[in-house]
């Protein structure tokens, strides 16, 4: 009884305790942004790249989709690197999965083209 | 028998609390009123005396507030437009309108992050922080969500090894990890203790029907170290 009893609060206390899948993975997102914010040079901005690409294509959150603000970003650091139909197609890629960044995508698209 | 079952439920309720009993549809009222989607990260405010610490936060508010539900305005692309407009020094907003956010970026609510405090003690490789959250609703400029954490992050490295050497073996891997990998994730760590009772965004499955759920305390004290997740 006693074995029993303690078994199944144990299980219940652990379950409780789980973290669910997180809705979004981000890889080395934090230390690469970071190194990119400090130093922006080749070295950070390429590994900033790759971080982008990895979350983009080894997306493994719940929801399954990118990220918000990683094709935007990401296009964004393109743009930066003198990558402007590139950068640009990431900006419209952000737009179309997440419409609420329309407005402001448009206004950074008009201060590239200034 | 009924001493274990004491001990054991007592455990249980000790394993996940948080001890401020009040619901988060009351203490983040706010935020299930007005359903926001879209959150601004204000570059976060240094009144500690490192000043790297602004980075170290900057580059790792979005995750945690992201998983939550919400969508997170791009840091690099809002900080070319804060320039622009020259708002990027958040100290000037923390207590004006922020309706022109909510025009600019189509933001409704805003993130302001005051660092306190950052200090490093050497060989004990701890680091005690005093982080202040304020999220304001750009539409009528009340706070709507507010923590602050006392936290001593540990960042040594524990090999396992016992004794006198042990000890001079841990200080030694404390050293190995990078202090540029070593802040970040302190910051990594104050966000994603406090963000843990925010609200669920619209993304996240569980969005509308977290309002049971406690709310975190509003001034808390926290131990954390790199595995906390």
């Amino acid at each position: 009884m006693k074995k029993i009893l303690f078994i199944s609060i144990t299980v219940l206390m652990l379950a409780s305790c789980t973290t669910q899948k997180p809705l979004y993975t981000w890889g080395k997102y934090e230390i690469t942004s970071y190194n990119y914010l400090k130093n922006s040079d080749e070295k950070s901005t390429q590994q900033l790249i790759e971080t982008y690409q990895n979350i983009i294509e080894k997306q493994k959150g719940s929801r399954g989709v990118v990220p918000p603000g990683v094709y935007a970003d990401y296009g964004f650091v393109l743009l930066q690197a003198n990558k402007t139909e590139e950068g640009k197609a990431m900006l419209l890629k952000e737009v179309a999965l997440y419409p609420e960044s329309k407005i402001f995508i448009d206004r950074i698209l008009k201060i590239i083209e200034e | 028998m009924k001493n274990i079952l004491f001990i054991i439920v007592v455990a249980f309720l000790s394993s996940c609390t948080t001890t401020a009993p009040i619901a988060k549809s009351v203490a983040y009222k706010g935020i299930y009123d007005e359903k926001p989607l879209t959150v601004l990260l204000m570059p976060p405010i240094n009144r500690s005396t490192n000043v790297e610490a602004k980075e170290y936060f900057h580059s790792t508010l979005n995750i945690p507030i992201a998983n939550s539900g919400f969508y997170v305005i791009p840091t690099f692309l809002s900080m070319e437009i804060l320039k622009k407009e020259s708002a990027y020094d958040a100290e000037l907003f923390l207590n004006s309108p922020l309706t022109k956010f909510g025009e600019v970026f189509g933001a409704d609510l805003a993130v302001f992050t005051i660092i306190h405090k950052w200090d490093k003690s050497g060989l004990a490789a701890k680091v005690y922080v005093q982080v202040e959250y304020i999220i304001k609703s750009t539409k009528t400029n009340e706070v709507v969500y507010t923590r602050t954490g006392d936290v001593t992050y540990d960042a040594s490295v524990s090999t396992g090894v016992g004794g006198a050497w042990g000890a001079l073996a841990d200080i030694a891997a404390s050293a190995i990890n990078t202090a540029a990998t070593k802040y970040v994730d302190v910051a990594r760590a104050c966000n994603a203790y406090t963000f843990k009772d925010l609200p669920a965004g619209k993304y996240s499955p569980i969005y509308g029907t977290d309002g049971e759920q406690l709310a975190g305390k509003k001034i808390f004290k926290v131990r954390l170290n790199s595995k906390y997740r």
